[in-house]
């Protein structure tokens, strides 16, 4: 049943761009798979029990990194972006390093100076590299040439967008995994009771270092796509504001549930590109809220919530 | 660098620290007692300065009567949030993760309605102490000197109740342990309560201190909490001798880094000196064990 659901799910991605050829609703597709992408990695570090506010300075990582393996290194795209996933873990795998002996608010704010870090670097330095605070435009969209057999060119939305769909469900399936393993039984505890996980002679640290290098590796999967999808990128782009709206998915979606993010970032990012799109600051005002609202009355996020209500209603 | 801009420097350096260390005093005030981090604290800071606008600026009430309704409003605004989102959070598992992501919540619906409500640009109060002081080469505005005095008489005041009243006692219990204080009889619902208050009006006070100084934008509240953090973390959670310290000490660093490094080099330098302090110090420099 789990199984025809999820093909079904996929037979839909797939048919959408032949049922829809309007260009704008390809578009706000793509970005909402990118955020997806981006949406679980974020969701991956929660899963420890850490709010990262540096997780969109980890995508500009690998935007930045992706995009000048492609432009000034002359790589193929397709070397660069696992390249460009490679890096952001090993920046993340440093800084978790020195940062993540801390927990709670004292680890926020070193994610917070570090987002404010990274946004001033790449203003300042490096311009010649980075492109400073105007950053870089042009950034070429990949394609794929083997013989005269294939011959995709991803300039056009519609191989994008399969491009994306075909790396989120990867993304999916990967984090699926490791939430299943032994480690993600870890991650879990850890979230719950980090002293509890200790006190059975398992170090924490270690652990948590592991899932936010796993994290940032898609952290740095969807700044490569949002790199080379949208064409441009600038140091403002991965500031700490843009991280504001894909915790409010999460939150939403469902903390720790590798699902959640997705429900989330799907349901709020149609909500605010069908409907919202007009209301300017209300918008970000209504994010705010609704973060605050759910974790209020429902911090097990809309994906848990059918079930909570379905154990509720036979207990009554 | 003559003896003079020094001076100076270390003048503006005492002004800026203690506006950071009331804003930390509050922070940590709330977190002795709750056990939460409020990252929605810098928006009282910022409401503060914005109540001072309206009524000082635009209306032309009495500083002094300002500066009270600033602190009243913002700390029965701060009992408010305490007890219809922070409080029943406390009572869940997981609070720390969950109260820090409503916090940062409030923190952005806070900027947002200030941005709706204020507008975006930055607002300009006149001053409220006129005047010059002379003191040989040295020239202190009477505007600096007086946030300098007033900050210092808040937190006498502040340090005083903790030390002296039934509820400063109460509150000191609460945060030594939650339920030994419980047993002597003392309401920890209530205690959390008006700790929350009197945090949120120490922030709003240093809001309305700060603004006729500087200016009043819906961002700064952002910048702010984050100087409060690392005072908290520089002088240790809890500790009011630390909040002072570690606002001086980052208050300096603001005003004579700002005379020898650029911009970007300071947020280097700030980045790797809280790292360096922590890793030596996690308690920070008067926090205990």
């Amino acid at each position: 049943m789990k199984y025809i659901s999820y093909a079904g799910l996929l037979l839909l991605l797939f048919f959408i761009p032949f049922i829809s050829r309007q260009e704008y609703m390809i578009h706000i597709l793509c970005l909402i798979g990118i955020n997806v992408i981006f949406a679980c990695s974020l969701n991956a570090i929660l899963n420890i029990g850490e709010l990262n506010l540096a997780q969109s300075a980890f995508m500009g990582i690998g935007a930045y990194a992706s995009t000048v393996m492609v432009m000034r290194l002359h790589l193929s795209f397709w070397i660069a972006m696992p390249l460009a996933m490679l890096v952001t873990s090993i920046v993340s795998l440093l800084i978790g390093f020195l940062t993540l002996r801390f927990k709670g608010a004292y680890f926020l704010l070193f994610t917070f100076l570090f987002a404010e870090l990274m946004r001033v670097l790449l203003s300042n330095f490096g311009v010649g590299l980075f492109g400073g605070i105007p950053g870089l435009t042009n950034i070429p969209k990949p394609s794929i040439h083997i013989g005269n057999l294939v011959n995709v060119d991803f300039s056009s939305k519609v191989a994008f967008y399969y491009l994306i769909v075909s790396l989120v469900v990867f993304t999916i399936i990967v984090l699926r995994r490791v939430d299943k393993s032994r480690i993600g039984m870890i991650f879990t505890a850890i979230r719950q009771s980090d002293v509890l996980v200790e006190s059975i002679g398992i170090s924490t640290m270690k652990f948590k270092i592991l899932g936010c290098a796993i994290g940032c590796l898609f952290a740095g999967l969807s700044g490569s796509l949002y790199a080379h999808f949208v064409g441009i990128i600038t140091p403002g782009d991965f500031a700490i504001h843009s991280v504001f709206a894909p915790i409010a998915y999460v939150v939403v979606g469902g903390i720790g549930n590798v699902f959640g993010p997705v429900i989330g970032t799907a349901a709020l990012m149609m909500l605010s590109n069908f409907f919202l799109r007009q209301f300017g600051f209300f918008e970000l005002l209504l994010y705010g809220i609704i973060i605050v609202l759910i974790i209020r009355f429902m911090p097990e996020g809309i994906i848990n919530a059918p079930r909570l209500l379905f154990s509720r209603m036979r207990k009554s | 660098m003559d003896a003079t801009i020094l001076a100076q420097g270390a003048l503006n350096g005492v002004m800026l620290g203690l506006s950071y260390a009331l804003v930390a005093l509050g922070l940590s005030l709330i977190f002795g007692i709750m056990r939460i981090v409020n990252f929605a604290h810098g928006e009282m800071f910022m409401l503060g300065g914005y109540i001072t606008y309206y009524l000082f600026g635009v209306y032309g009430i009495n500083y002094f009567a300002t500066l009270m309704t600033a602190v009243f409003i913002i700390g029965l605004l701060g009992m408010i949030l305490e007890k219809a989102i922070f409080r029943p959070l406390t009572n869940r598992p997981e609070v720390a993760l969950t109260s820090l992501i409503a916090a940062v919540g409030l923190a952005w619906v806070f900027q947002m309605l200030a941005v709706i409500f204020f507008g975006e640009q930055d607002k300009d109060i006149p001053t409220v102490f006129k005047g010059i002081i002379r003191l040989g080469g040295l020239m202190i505005t009477w505007e600096r000197f007086a946030a300098i005095l007033i900050g210092i008489g808040l937190v006498l005041l502040l340090n005083l109740f903790l030390l002296k009243t039934k509820f400063g006692k109460a509150i000191r219990a609460v945060a030594e342990d939650k339920e030994a204080a419980a047993l002597q009889g003392i309401q920890v619902a209530r205690i959390s309560s008006l700790s929350f208050g009197i945090g949120s009006g120490l922030a709003a006070a240093a809001g309305a201190i700060i603004a006729p100084i500087f200016i009043v934008s819906p961002s700064m509240g952002g910048e702010v909490i984050l100087k409060a953090f690392l005072v908290v973390i520089l002088g240790g959670m809890g500790s009011i001798p630390g909040a002072m310290l570690g606002g001086l000490v980052l208050g300096f660093l603001e005003s004579y880094g700002g005379l020898f490094f650029s911009v970007p080099v300071m947020s280097v330098i700030t980045f790797i000196l809280i790292i360096l302090i922590l890793i030596v110090r996690p308690q920070g420099l008067l926090g205990r064990e």
